[in-house]
């Protein structure tokens, strides 16, 4: 067992109902299981909180229950934004708000014991652990979505703002760490989400489900939120090219979202409504999965996507459109899953066409998806963590005494050879 | 045991008091914790060894000092000493004027751990200090694109390049067990050093992570041995470790990795001593070029065909001892725009470097420089040598005369020869003084010579504009090229030459340009003032332009004319300028505004509704935009460059709109304004909602094309095909036009009725030397296609080998070869008897006219060329390549469709009695894509939207319009009932 220490958790929220928070959760308390003393820390509260069960083993603290100031910081660029009486006076508000919940942070930290370690899972919050004193303890920051979802938004320039000072700053795989270490941030390392799946499926000592999904029912899955990013107008675009719906196969797709009387629409208009089920957001990922044979993942964007974690340990085929390395990351295509080109659907039509026709190639791309999630074990993860944590703190070794020191360099003086 | 640190960083120091502390500093403040730092000063006559003890005493633990006490003279002994004397797991180098980035021990450890590499290695970057705010320059970048792991350097020859021995760390055990040292003794250590540990290594691993900063500062005086180029000594020391490394590798029946090493000892290492051999006295010249052409002789002949082209020129001259020619080869290829230094030579149908002179085998294939091009590339693209044989002052008059090659003759004899030698900024190339040369063709060169009164031709500001350079701008036939004088072996003395000039600003800034010759050997010149008034004025203003202060003002400066030039012509502004203001001055009534292509040519269906109005006497006011030049642009309308403020203000005022692509995104068209949109062909590849990157894009794109596609008024369509992919594709909601394509009247009616197009087809046929000898026209059109890297192919080959055509097929046929119009042929010159590029071209329906035949693939062109009813053929070499279309092809082709090469010229020869057996698919083909191409396309359009009035008047126009929005007898409104 490694020595225990105290880990800070930094989200922007840590109440929201989103991926990074059950990430958040769910990282805090394995760690909290490794017997280190972890605390979850929200710089402010979600706009809707989601009712999370406390989970006794680590602490959360929120800095600001409600933020009013400007999200971001004002940058002045023209002579004529530089005079912005009313800017300047809201940042004022702004920094001091920041300096504040900062301030908070460091009372937290000051209580740390040395090893302590701050994980700042977003770049809005690093701000905040910026500001704050972190003497002592070590600043991991982290990036979790693709290089390229970064480069197209603000969190790019952010990033390379915030998260060049920290002592290690993790994307979600090796290419994406490798794209922010060509774009100038040496301290890139990637940290893969460990396997989540919901709370009490796992058996007591495994780390996977007990069971794999039969694979037997003809349905076709896709679990997420309706909205654009996610891309199920195409996959509706490809059912509708697909074989499958011929031949009695449904396509289940669970989730909610602003898209969703769009998609109704778009299957009604092209005539499959008939093997299209919208079944809404789901609690109960595991029957999902486990009714289903195939899962496809039509998203244009993604991170390290939670959903092909769970299909693929309920030992489900994916079919997705490769674009984002944590997607790759993932599917070996043609081993795990198939992998076609973003935005593609005659590819994605004839790639589900494929699994749906051979119940072999199912079955093989099932279980050894099954085999290959187990690199993402939570413990295998863990060690992971906890080999970077020794990194950072390591020291050189307790130093000779001097007076061998000084006997060894007269030695040295001599010539060599 | 002891517990070893992790790491160990062994700092090797001479003389370097100052920036020791810095170095260690950055060893000492890695973000991994366990680094241990071993300072060995090679017996430094300065403080060294004093600073070094003092930060061991400083960081009792993790810095220890070793002094050697005879200096070394090189950096393999401390580099030594270090190693023995440290204990970390993993060893890595830094010299005391670098830095190590903060987390490269911790990115070298972890990436090392996580590998089981003995040698892991990381990105160097050489910083320029001297140059402004830090220039960084990555070394070899393209080897640390991403993260690798290589089982052995056969994996990746490539590393080779990577002779630094400091970007990396190493396992102890490793350089231990395989008993890696530094030689000692010799220069260039770290090249014999890298290239051992890289063979015995077991596996390698790099990561793209920056983790050591290279400081380049340019300083008088004492250089770093790297730089001492210049000693000769240095060069045979750099030999002496080509030669062990070269035993090291027969030692080991490594072959093949020679053969990698001797062709980046050709790339690089050679190249960047020839490029410096310009400015060396005669003496090093001569033994440089002994001492090389004696190594050269050693290698095995294979590496002229492993090394770049050039280079290989280069080493060969070097070996055959054609001094001008391997230097002319090592130069070209340097800075933005290569000049061409050597003779060429046609010879065989192929292009040699260096002269008409017989060549043995290996001479032909290493000198063949085919490929480049320099036989059809146009000639603003060529920049041959010029070469100044007279440079005088003589009063206030200056004289300025020289040579320029004419390579490969490609200046003809009898053509109109215009010169002018400009004297421009540096700082500015648009501030010029020009003056008339007189040029004139003198053996195999063009001679050209200029008196010019320089006081009164070139006005310098003063202070702001400190160096001038002098280009001589040379047109042949209206075919412009642009060369740089330069000195060269018949040049007089070109340094110091003094022109007098009168600054603007005040003659404290001097009072004459001093020409001298740059480190290229261009000939430049420097703003100079003789007086004592004016140096200590000059002096005076160069230390304010050096302050901190001053430094920051010119920033400003630059910076506000910058914000302002671009405020003023960005398009941004034209548009919002554009939707605001222009498009409220009153329409022009009859004006149309007429684009091709983006305004690349003057072709496609805009130009044949142009010449129906022309022709008909319609009383319109034609304006053509055009991107670049004007060339080939009717003279009888007016020509507006593509962006420009007439350019917006003729789109804000025009009546009509016509083009067959788009124009640009963020106009709002008036209601006034009628927008023909004629599209340029129908669609086999998906189109605009349907193509694969607008599915996977972002809103953006989409919201683009919606805000392009929702201007249209009227969508021309062939048949129920376009309305069903085409339109549908864009997502047009505007009338779809049933008339055809003007374009294709031609081909469906024929020249005879049309004096002025068959004109042009007997022009076109003229210029391609076709028609006297009864030999078939066959075109080849392939589509535009990616790479396998999903870039776009630039480089059209042609499938049939062109000496095969030649022989096989030459007698009966003539190869036309039309890229794709973003891409280039290659053609060698032997195929010129077969095959001709028509890429230049700008209009493809005369093309279609005069071949008898077509070869395409997926091309829209098919469905244009079916109109004539004459043989097509279809070949499809990779179909996987191109994706899917909106039809099978090899369902419903007109023709043959061929896979390889051979099956292409079997096809090629059968064409006449395989026409037809197609005759009936090709009709087929024509009901289905081409239903409204009857020939009367242009009339009807014309007819529809500039109705013949009898007098001239504002009704009419409206009258125009409101048949457009009624419909007409030939229009369908399809348009919003079809698309979902």
């Amino acid at each position: 067992m490694p020595e225990p220490r105290d880990v800070f958790i930094v989200c922007n929220n840590i109440d929201g109902m989103g991926g990074l928070q059950r990430w958040a959760r769910h990282i805090a308390g394995l760690f909290a299981a490794r017997g280190h003393r972890v605390t979850l820390v929200g710089v402010t509260r979600a706009p809707e909180p989601h009712p999370y069960e406390p989970d006794g083993s680590f602490t959360e603290v929120v800095l600001h229950d409600e933020w009013r100031p400007p999200a971001l910081a004002w940058r002045a660029g023209t002579l004529r934004k530089r005079l912005n009486v009313a800017a300047r006076g809201r940042d004022l508000w702004r920094t001091a708000g920041v300096r504040r919940g900062a301030g908070r942070l460091s009372e937290l930290f000051a209580r740390a014991e040395p090893g302590a370690v701050v994980i700042v899972a977003q770049v809005w919050a690093m701000e905040w652990v910026r500001s704050a004193d972190t003497t002592g303890l070590k600043v991991v920051g982290m990036s979790h979505e693709s290089y390229a979802a970064s480069r197209s938004s603000s969190r790019h320039r952010r990033v390379k703002e915030h998260f060049t000072g920290a002592d290690r700053f993790l994307a979600l795989t090796a290419e994406d760490a490798d794209a922010w270490a060509r774009a100038g941030m040496t301290n890139a390392d990637h940290m893969p989400n460990p396997l989540h799946v919901a709370p009490g499926f796992l058996a007591p000592g495994s780390v996977t489900p007990g069971a794999a999904a039969p694979l037997g029912s003809p349905v076709v899955a896709s679990v997420g939120r309706l909205s654009r990013e996610k891309g199920n107008e195409l996959l509706l675009e490809a059912w509708e090219r697909a074989d499958a719906r011929h031949r009695g196969w449904s396509l289940h797709v669970y989730g909610g979202g602003p898209q969703e009387d769009e998609l109704r629409a778009q299957a009604d208009a092209a005539g499959i409504a008939g093997s299209v089920e919208f079944r809404g957001v789901t609690s109960d990922v595991e029957a999902a999965l486990t009714g289903a044979s195939v899962f496809a993942l039509p998203s244009r964007a993604e991170g390290f996507p939670m959903s092909v974690l769970e299909s693929m340990a309920f030992g489900l085929p994916t079919v997705a459109f490769d674009c984002a390395p944590g997607v790759r990351e993932l599917l070996d295509d043609g081993e795990t899953g198939l992998l076609v080109r973003p935005g593609d659907t005659a590819a994605f039509a004839a790639a589900l066409d494929r699994l749906v026709d051979d119940a072999e190639l199912r079955r093989r791309m099932g279980a050894a998806a099954r085999g290959s999630v187990q690199r993402f074990r939570p413990d295998r993860v863990l060690d992971r963590w906890e080999r970077l944590f020794s990194l950072l703190h390591s020291d050189v070794p307790p130093q000779r005494s001097p007076a061998g020191g000084e006997a060894e360099a007269s030695r040295i003086a001599r010539p060599v050879q | 045991m002891r517990a070893r640190p992790d790491v160990s960083v062994v700092v090797i120091a001479y003389n370097d008091e100052r920036r020791l502390p810095r170095a260690v500093g950055s060893a000492l403040g890695q973000s991994l914790g366990g680094v241990e730092v071993v300072v060995v000063d090679d017996a430094s006559t300065d403080g060294t060894g004093d600073v070094a003890e003092r930060l061991a005493a400083e960081h009792p633990g993790r810095v220890r000092a070793e002094r050697l006490p005879v200096n070394s003279g090189g950096c393999g002994r401390p580099r030594n000493v270090g190693v023995e004397r440290s204990s970390g797991r993993y060893v890595m180098f830094l010299d005391s004027d670098d830095l190590l980035d903060r987390h490269a021990c911790l990115n070298l450890l972890s990436a090392a751990e996580e590998t089981g590499a003995d040698l892991v290695s990381g990105l160097c970057a050489r910083v320029h200090l001297d140059r402004g705010s830090g220039r960084v320059r990555p070394w070899y970048p393209w080897l640390y694109e991403r993260r690798a792991v290589y089982g052995s350097l056969r994996d990746n020859p490539d590393m080779l390049y990577d002779t630094l021995s400091t970007n990396k760390a190493y396992r102890r055990g490793f350089l231990e067990g395989r008993g890696l040292r530094f030689v000692e003794r010799l220069h260039y250590e770290d090249l014999l050093f890298t290239a051992e540990a890289y063979l015995a290594a077991d596996r390698t691993a790099v990561i793209p992570h920056r983790v050591y900063n290279w400081l380049v500062e340019r300083r008088e005086g004492a250089q770093s041995i790297s730089n001492r180029r210049a000693e000769l000594a240095n060069f045979a020391d750099r030999l002496e470790i080509h030669r062990r490394i070269d035993g090291l590798f027969a030692e080991r029946g490594a072959g093949e990795l020679k053969l990698a090493k001797d062709a980046k000892f050709v790339n690089h290492d050679l190249l960047l001593y020839l490029r410096e051999l310009r400015n060396r006295d005669p003496e090093y010249r001569d033994g440089f070029l002994d001492l090389a052409a004696g190594y050269l002789a050693e290698l095995d002949p294979r590496v002229y065909e492993a090394a770049n082209p050039m280079p290989a020129i280069a080493a060969y001259l070097v070996r055959e001892g054609d001094r001008e020619g391997a230097l002319a080869a090592a130069e070209y290829g340097r800075g933005r725009r290569p000049e061409i230094r050597a003779a060429l030579a046609e010879r065989g149908g192929r292009i040699y470097w260096g002269g008409a002179r017989p060549l043995e085998p290996v001479g032909r294939r290493v000198l063949d420089v085919t490929g480049f091009g320099f036989h059809r590339r146009p000639l603003a693209e060529l920049r041959p040598a010029n070469t100044v044989t007279e440079l005088e002052a003589r009063g206030r008059r200056a004289r300025v005369a020289g040579r320029v090659l004419n390579p490969l003759g490609r200046v003809a004899e009898g053509a109109e020869l215009r010169g002018t030698v400009e004297f421009y900024d540096r700082r500015r190339p648009s501030r010029s003084g020009a003056v008339r040369a007189d040029v004139a063709h003198e053996g195999d060169r063009l001679a050209w010579s200029a008196d010019l009164d320089p006081a009164r031709r070139i006005r310098p500001l003063g202070f702001a504009d400190p160096v001038w350079d002098l280009r001589v701008r040379i047109s042949a036939d209206g075919q412009e090229m642009v060369t740089r004088p330069s000195e060269g072996p018949e040049s007089p003395g070109l340094d110091g030459v003094v022109l007098p000039v009168r600054p603007r600003l005040t003659r404290l800034a001097g009072d004459g340009l001093r020409s001298y010759v740059t480190e290229a050997g261009h000939v430049a010149f420097r703003l100079e003032g003789r007086r004592p008034l004016s140096r200590l004025a000059q002096a005076a203003v160069h230390r304010a332009a050096r302050s901190r202060a001053g430094r920051s003002a010119w920033r400003r400066v630059r910076r506000a004319r910058h914000t302002a030039r671009r405020a003023l012509t960005s398009r941004g502004t034209k548009v919002m300028l554009f939707n605001r203001v222009l498009t409220r001055l009153p329409v022009r009534t009859g004006s149309v505004v007429f684009e091709s292509h983006l305004g690349t040519r003057y072709a496609d269906n805009p130009k044949y509704i142009h010449r129906e109005l022309r022709r008909s006497g319609r009383p319109v006011r034609a304006i053509w935009s055009y991107a670049a030049s004007p060339k080939g642009f009717p003279k009888d309308a007016e020509l507006v460059r593509r962006g420009s403020w007439a350019y917006y203000l003729a789109l804000a005022r025009a009546e009509f709109w016509i083009d067959n692509q788009g124009f640009p995104d963020g106009l709002r068209k008036r209601r006034a304004t009628t927008y023909l949109q004629t599209w340029h062909g129908s669609a086999f590849k998906p189109m605009g909602y349907d193509q694969q990157h607008l599915k996977e894009g972002a809103e953006g794109e989409r919201a683009r094309l919606r805000r392009m596609v929702d201007r249209y008024d009227c969508f021309l369509v062939r048949s129920d095909h376009d309305v069903g992919t085409l339109a549908r594709g864009l997502g047009v909601r505007s009338e779809l036009l049933a008339a055809g394509y003007p374009r294709n009247d031609p081909l469906v009616n024929g020249v005879d009725g049309d004096p002025e197009l068959a004109a042009e087809v007997d022009e076109l046929r003229r210029t391609l030397r076709l028609g006297d000898d009864g030999r078939r026209a066959v075109l080849y059109a392939p589509t535009f296609r990616r790479g396998p890297d999903g870039r776009p192919v630039r480089e059209t080959q042609v499938p049939i080998d062109p000496e095969r055509f030649a022989r096989e097929l030459g007698r009966d046929l003539v190869l036309l070869v039309r890229p794709h119009y973003l891409c280039g042929a290659d053609l060698p010159p032997s195929a010129r008897c077969a095959i001709r590029d028509v890429g230049a071209v700008p209009d493809v329906t005369p093309l279609l006219l005069i071949a008898d035949a077509l070869i395409t693939d997926h091309s829209s062109i098919m469905f244009d060329y079916a109109l004539l009813d004459r043989p097509m053929l279809f070949h499809l070499p990779d179909e996987e390549a191109f994706g899917t279309g909106y039809f099978d092809l090899t369902a419903h082709a007109p023709g043959p469709i061929t896979r390889t090469e051979g099956e292409l010229v079997t096809a090629l020869s059968r064409l006449e009695a395989d026409a037809p057996a197609h005759a009936a698919r090709r009709r087929a083909f024509v009901a289905r894509f081409g239903e409204h191409d009857r020939g009367t396309a242009a009339r009807t359009i014309v007819d529809r939207y500039f109705p013949e009035r009898p007098a001239r008047g504002h009704g009419r126009a409206a009258g125009g319009r409101r048949r457009a929005r009624d419909g007409g007898t030939e229009s369908r409104r399809t348009g919003r009932a079809r698309t979902p």
